[in-house]
């Protein structure tokens, strides 16, 4: 076979994305790939960093952020501030020329007119939820966007903001 | 034991002076002892539309450096006399002379001579703001139908939060009703939403304050003015009275008919 022939003697690396592989395992793929006169290459790969600069790995990371939430009972104003190192819950408005900017996700029990920033350390899965979700400026993660400069509508009911593709998409809330 | 009441903005030229004078003086009118206190040091301009610049020998600052008596410094109102009086602030010096312990320690003092002490605030939130809010029991804020000014009577309700002010009243100016039915300007419900804070009165644009004000004669005594009429339903509300806020519809047989033609008037 054509494809066959252009393979032949090419060597191969795997790359596992997910879980682990038992060394009887990768002996399996290595016969497989020998079949089709291919080597597999069992260095591990270079992605351009080491080991130590990839950090710990997924299963130690501590579960931190969806542990620690702070609740805010009351509004937040033009020119505060709040900075949070997990999820934020605010039971009131966040108002224009307010910030609220934290590792994980943020919930706004009222209407947020202020600038929000989710995931601020790289969480792109987190979510900002609000009852009125009419901000000045959103951001996820690295992602921001801001509101069209023409009016819009008001929102008729609760709307979460999350990371679709590599943008921030809006949705009416629903479970 | 009397009340101190700062009144405050945050943006400048929203009317902070025009409705100390005007409440002060509608306050005296109903009977209470009232003080006001010019807390803009430097630039102080409560005395003139009070109208008793002329009669001005002390100050705010000679005050708390010891240099005269209370008494000596209180200018007593043309209408009112000893029931209404002014503590004019300094014109000439920094604006730094005065430190929020000494206005505590002044408001003290006026607290067990009178009903109300209304303190009117520099705009801003610097150094001036602290003096005023340091010795205040309540605050009224001050805003106009307009984004910077609802913005920046926001700001200054979450610094008045910080202060230990809680609940203040809001008093909205200058509305127009006319450009507020034709969406030009915010509307109450508009400003109400954002703030959400008690609206303690809303008083229309009116030409009359434009007149009074530079008469020295606060309108709120003038029974023919619409402005004036708003200010007095604020003192009622401010003695504990419940009073509607006032319709705002604007009179004369135009804006009937005006009003007839677009279906609003029932």
């Amino acid at each position: 076979m054509p494809q066959r022939a252009f393979f032949q003697g090419s060597s191969a690396k795997l790359l596992v994305k997910q879980g682990t592989l038992t060394s009887s395992q990768i002996d399996e793929i290595e016969g497989l790939l020998a079949q089709h006169g291919m080597r597999l290459d069992r260095r591990p790969p270079n992605l351009g960093i080491s080991p130590r600069e990839r950090g710990p790995v997924p299963e130690s990371e501590p579960e931190r952020l969806e542990d620690s939430t702070l609740l805010v009972r009351r509004t937040i104003r033009s020119g505060q501030r709040l900075h949070y190192d997990g999820n934020v819950v605010v039971m009131g408005d966040v108002n224009p020329g307010a910030e609220i900017v934290c590792s994980g996700d943020i919930l706004v029990l009222g209407a947020l007119r202020g600038v929000a920033h989710a995931g601020a350390e790289g969480k792109t899965d987190a979510i900002v939820f609000a009852f009125r979700l009419e901000p000045t400026q959103l951001r996820i993660a690295h992602l921001i966007s801001r509101a069209p400069d023409e009016k819009l509508p008001q929102p008729q009911g609760p709307e979460v903001a999350r990371v679709v593709g590599d943008r921030i998409q809006l949705s009416v809330y629903s479970h | 034991m009397g009340k101190v009441i700062v009144i405050t903005s945050g943006k400048g030229g929203v009317g902070k002076t025009t409705t100390t004078a005007n409440l002060g003086t509608g306050l005296a009118a109903a009977g209470q002892k009232v003080c006001l206190v010019d807390t803009d040091i430097g630039l102080r301009n409560l005395d003139v539309v009070m109208g008793l610049e002329n009669r001005i020998v002390y100050d705010l600052l000679h005050v708390v450096e010891g240099q005269c008596r209370l008494r000596q410094a209180l200018i007593k109102d043309k209408q009112f006399g000893d029931r209404l009086v002014l503590l004019p602030a300094p014109q000439t010096r920094e604006k730094d002379a005065v430190t929020p312990e000494q206005m505590k320690e002044l408001m003290k003092e006026l607290r067990e001579e009178y009903d109300f002490v209304l303190l009117d605030s520099p705009a801003g939130i610097e150094h001036g703001f602290k003096n005023a809010v340091a010795g205040a029991d309540a605050a009224i804020v001050v805003t106009t139908p307009e984004i910077a000014a609802v913005r920046d009577a926001d700001r200054i309700i979450g610094l008045l939060e910080a202060a230990e002010l809680y609940d203040p009243g809001l008093v909205i100016n200058r509305v127009r009703p006319g450009m507020v039915r034709r969406g030009d300007m915010m509307s109450i419900s508009d400003i109400d939403d954002i703030l959400a804070i008690d609206i303690l009165g809303v008083v229309p644009d009116d030409q009359d304050i434009i007149v009074s004000t530079n008469r020295g004669e606060p309108v709120v005594t003038d029974s023919k003015s619409r402005a004036g009429q708003a200010y007095r339903n604020i003192v009622r509300r401010i003695l504990g009275e419940e009073v509607p806020l006032m319709n705002l519809q604007e009179r004369g047989v135009m804006n009937w008919f005006k009003r007839i033609l677009s279906g609003e008037a029932q």
